[in-house]
């Protein structure tokens, strides 16, 4: 207890119950883990996915590397923070080592080393320097976040997250702990300036300072010697250890309001990037594993802007950060929960890649109704279906309602010669996503096994559907093996490829728009182009592929009123009207309807244009 | 120098604006974008609720319009109204001064295709009222392949109080014209079933109520409260669609000859136009502000702008036709102050 101060004390504690609190929760979410979760876990332990997991760690949680693609000063401010506070730790570590010889000693002297030791740069290896710059850099750190409160769009944000009162407090705590810093080791240094003093425990050698020296580098031994010459000496003597106790008590402020915020997220992406790497996903019921999730988010705002909710219809306080922050706190509400289209826009800008529409689902499912009984009852024994075929072709609600597209399939069947099984012209039944997507899972299954069971009935090796809600459902919760399962799409360019479809090429420049469900959802960007590239110009939006527009109407959306979705369409409308095409193509049926309510450019699905351009 | 005074458009508002105008012993120019004056009422064969013939209303107007000596100039669109109201200029980049502008210039009518899931140029048997009227002048009521129809459904509110194509207000007058024209079918054709899917039925002119009961009592026609969710053309080219009747609440599906889609008003396209002038505002419908619903609907919030007609709010064709006066006798008024 050589080396114990009082002022150590708060540090000492918070620090005590921030290790405490972590512990508590890390194990106890894993051992809420499903056994064979863990299996993986453990099992990944020997594999080469624990070389990548370190990697990401370092590339994600210390370098921040995504968030550099977003905006290089926003990159800079989170680099500075976590790259640089964990230098500083680790410098400071290095250096404790050094000076005490390798002795052990308590942590704190580590965190408080300049107040124990007085180091000066004319011996040893310059610590003092290492330290000095990182100290600067987290201090400019801390500047860039000020000034992103106040101007955020300079730093590619236009809006920020609102916090929580917790966040204030870390936040307040976190931007507090530098600045006390560099004051608690000027004063030091100001106060052997003054007097001189000794470099207190170099082993055996103790060494001398004369007054008018100081200790520190660059920085701290230069605001050192401004106090020295501007503060009295009684206030000098007296202030030193205040100042210590004032960055002690910041930095417990911190680790005590850690747990309880935002910054949850420097320690909890750690083991996430880990599990996520040995395997595990969040899925249709909620599971421990989405705590890490849920506790990685660090509200860094960044999925606000590109969620079209608050952009175009001024919808605010429902995006991935505020449902990941009441969800966490337990405050989620049908307004946050229902109130998104699942895009997947913010998926994709995500810098710690958190499975968000997953997450939302399975919240949904927790606080759906059940439904009754013998709803669906009416299904059993429907086969409306009619014609014979190898292929089946699946229209979808959606596309019933759009009989354009059944026209233009209807077509190209007939032109490219293939005997087509009709599962629902006269009517159907539903596909089942639309009721999962509103969190009824059980009864979507029942839709679900209706339809696996009519496709077998049949024979279908091929199954083609129009809409790519259906097309999603079907790829990833029906179990069709042994059925392809395409998207006209992807149908129209095999056809063309082998030459059973030959479209005429007319030449007319079209603005094509990436159905989210379709492009995001089932990783299908190329298909459609090649087929409108067979028939004319194709012309890209601004934001295009992975960061295409929603064009307003998605079925997940429960909650949205029409009003809204106007605005997001005609968005988009816009932006296909910006690319100077003579009308916009698009490959699904709501967002055909979506875009054309807007009256502001033609708007076809794909298959209308290919079945326009056959020879009659 | 005698004071002139320009209206656009010549439908039935302009055309009585221009006339009362004269009469007040003011100078007035008709600028028309067709090639005759009319406007929609050029298509129409009968007018609710009296069955009284389009043409004799059309040509006592026209008579008026031609005994009063007012200018018109056919084929002539005005592209802007400038220096509020005092000058107008035309498509072909000509302007024309004047000393008040009366917009008459009216409506369009719900593009039927925008609800596609009705079939409207889709399917060989879906039709809108205009396509109707203008059967009944050219001879009869026929399905595409000359047939007379045994079962014709109409579909009221197609483009009115429809969220989903950006139409919320409600067209009035199609109500009665999808009743007048169920009518004329029938008697055209007394064999004939007819149905009418409805969600409201909105009679609210004089004699209106009295046809619609008519319509029931006398001629059978069968109300279903209820819309049409969709519809779809069988092989022998007839068209089948799926409601709800929703008094007795159960799903129904039928299949009819001919499919009539009762369309709405939807705003001018040349209101976006109006509206870069001063004092000039639009409704979120993009129909055109009154200076004040009550006090001053002929008016706007310019000193020589003035308004008739549909190109405020959906009306019939007498209001049209008063509000011509109306706006009249408002420009005669301000142009004396001056």
């Amino acid at each position: 207890m050589e080396h114990f101060r009082l002022f150590v004390l708060p540090f000492w504690l918070g620090a005590i119950f921030l290790l405490v609190t972590l512990l508590y929760k890390y194990i106890s979410w894993f051992i809420g883990l499903a056994p064979d979760e863990r299996r993986l876990f453990f099992r990944s332990l020997f594999s080469r996915s624990v070389f990548r997991s370190v990697g990401e760690v370092i590339r994600e949680s210390l370098f921040h590397r995504k968030i550099w693609r977003t905006n290089k000063l926003l990159g800079y401010m989170h680099t500075t923070f976590a790259l640089g506070w964990f230098l500083l730790i680790m410098v400071g570590w290095i250096e404790t080592l050094v000076y005490f010889k390798g002795e052990n000693v308590p942590l704190y002297v580590d965190i408080f080393f300049s107040y124990y030791v007085h180091p000066i740069f004319e011996h040893n290896f310059n610590f003092s320097l290492i330290k000095d710059a990182l100290l600067l850099l987290l201090l400019i750190g801390v500047c860039l976040a000020l000034f992103k409160r106040i101007r955020s769009r300079a730093m590619g944000m236009k809006r920020t997250t609102k916090h929580t009162w917790g966040d204030r407090v870390a936040l307040s705590a976190l931007w507090l702990i530098f600045p006390a810093r560099l004051l608690a080791e000027s004063m030091t240094s100001a106060v052997i300036w003054k007097f001189g003093g000794v470099v207190w425990a170099l082993g055996e050698e103790h060494h001398l300072i004369l007054p008018g020296i100081g200790c520190g580098s660059f920085l701290t031994n230069t605001t050192g010697e401004f106090l020295a010459r501007v503060l009295p000496p009684d206030i000098l003597q007296a202030g030193e250890l205040p100042a210590w106790w004032f960055y002690s008590i910041t930095l417990c402020a911190f680790f005590v309001a850690l747990p309880f915020s935002r910054y949850m997220h420097i320690f909890t992406e750690i083991p996430l990037i880990f599990l996520r790497n040995a395997g595990l996903k969040s899925g249709e019921k909620v599971s421990s594993y989405d705590q890490f999730q849920t506790h990685a988010c660090s509200r860094c705002g960044i999925c606000i802007d590109p969620c079209q909710l608050q952009r175009d219809a001024g919808i605010v306080g429902v995006q991935s950060v505020y449902f990941l922050r009441d969800r966490r706190s337990g405050k989620l509400t049908d307004q946050v929960a229902d109130n998104c289209l699942m895009c997947g826009r913010c998926e994709q800008a995500c810098p710690v890649g958190i499975e968000q529409n997953k997450l939302r689902l399975n919240s949904r499912r927790e606080r759906a109704v059940p439904v009754g009984e013998n709803r669906y009852g009416y299904i059993n024994g429907i086969d409306r279906s009619e014609g014979t075929g190898k292929v089946g072709y699946f229209a979808g609600c959606m596309t019933l309602l759009t009989p354009k597209i059944l026209r233009a399939m209807e077509r190209i069947f007939e032109a490219s010669g293939e005997q087509v099984w009709w599962a629902d012209k006269e009517g159907g039944v539903c596909c089942g996503r639309p009721l999962k997507l509103s969190g009824e899972i059980d009864a979507a299954r029942r839709m679900m096994e209706y339809n696996t069971e009519l496709f077998r009935k049949h024979g279908i090796t091929v199954l083609v559907t129009s809409c790519p809600i259906c097309l999603r459902v079907f790829r990833e919760d029906y179990a069709l093996e042994g059925i392809e399962v395409l998207h006209h799409s992807e149908y129209i360019q095999r056809l063309i490829v082998s030459g059973k479809l030959s479209p005429r090429f007319g030449g007319e420049n079209f603005a094509y728009h990436d159905p989210c469900e379709l492009g995001r959802g089932c990783g299908i960007y190329d298909a459609p182009r090649e087929v409108i590239r067979s028939i004319g110009v194709l012309s890209e939006a601004k934001e295009n592929r992975e960061k295409a527009l929603c064009c307003g109407a998605s079925v997940a959306n429960i909650a949205i009123n029409d009003e809204g979705q106007r605005r997001i369409g005609e968005r988009v409308a816009e932006e296909m009207v910006a690319t100077g095409a003579s009308a916009a193509v698009t490959a699904c049926p709501l967002c055909k309807k979506s875009i054309a309510r807007s009256n502001l450019i033609p708007v076809y699905d794909l298959a209308e244009v290919v079945a326009n351009a056959l020879p009659d | 120098m005698s004071k002139k005074v320009i209206i656009i458009g010549g439908g039935v508002a302009g055309m009585q604006a221009a006339v009362t105008l004269e009469e007040l012993g003011i100078r007035s120019v008709i600028i028309e974008k067709e090639d005759g004056l009319g406007g929609k009422l050029r298509r129409w064969d009968r007018l609710f609720p009296t069955m009284t013939p389009a043409e004799e209303v059309l040509d006592e107007l026209k008579d008026r319009v031609q005994r009063s000596g007012v200018e018109v100039m056919t084929s002539c669109e005005v592209s802007e109204i400038g220096c509020e109201g005092r000058m107008v200029t035309l498509k072909d980049g000509s302007s024309l001064e004047s000393d008040a502008v009366v917009v008459a210039s009216g409506f369009d009518l719900f593009p039927a295709e925008l609800k596609e899931e009705y079939g409207y140029k889709i399917y060989d048997n879906v039709f809108t009222t205009v396509d109707l009227e203008r059967m009944f002048r050219n001879g009869g009521v026929r399905t595409v392949d000359g047939r007379i129809p045994k079962t014709v459904a109409f579909l009221h509110c197609v483009g009115s109080r429809d969220e989903k194509v950006n139409q919320r207000h409600c067209s009035r007058v199609c109500c009665i014209t999808g009743v007048k024209q169920a009518i004329e079918i029938k008697q055209e054709h007394p064999d004939t079933e007819v149905y009418s899917f409805y969600m409201d039925m909105r009679m609210f002119g004089p004699g209106y109520e009295e046809l619609y009961r008519q319509a029931q009592q006398e001629f059978n026609i069968h109300f279903v409260r209820g819309r049409i969710s969709e519809a779809s053309q069988t092989i022998d080219h007839r068209i089948q669609i799926k409601a709800e009747d929703t008094l007795i609440g159960l799903p129904l599906k039928m299949t009819v000859d001919m499919l009539v889609l009762i369309v709405g008003m939807k705003a001018g396209e040349s209101n976006l136009r109006w509206s870069r002038c001063q004092g000039v505002d639009l409704y979120p419908s993009s129909f055109v502000k009154p200076k004040n619903l009550f006090l001053g609907g002929v008016e706007s919030d310019s000193k020589h702008i003035f308004y008739a007609g549909t190109v405020t709010a959906p009306k019939n064709i007498g209001e049209s036709i008063d509000e011509g006066i109306a706006a009249a006798h408002r420009v005669a008024q301000r142009l004396k102050e001056e």
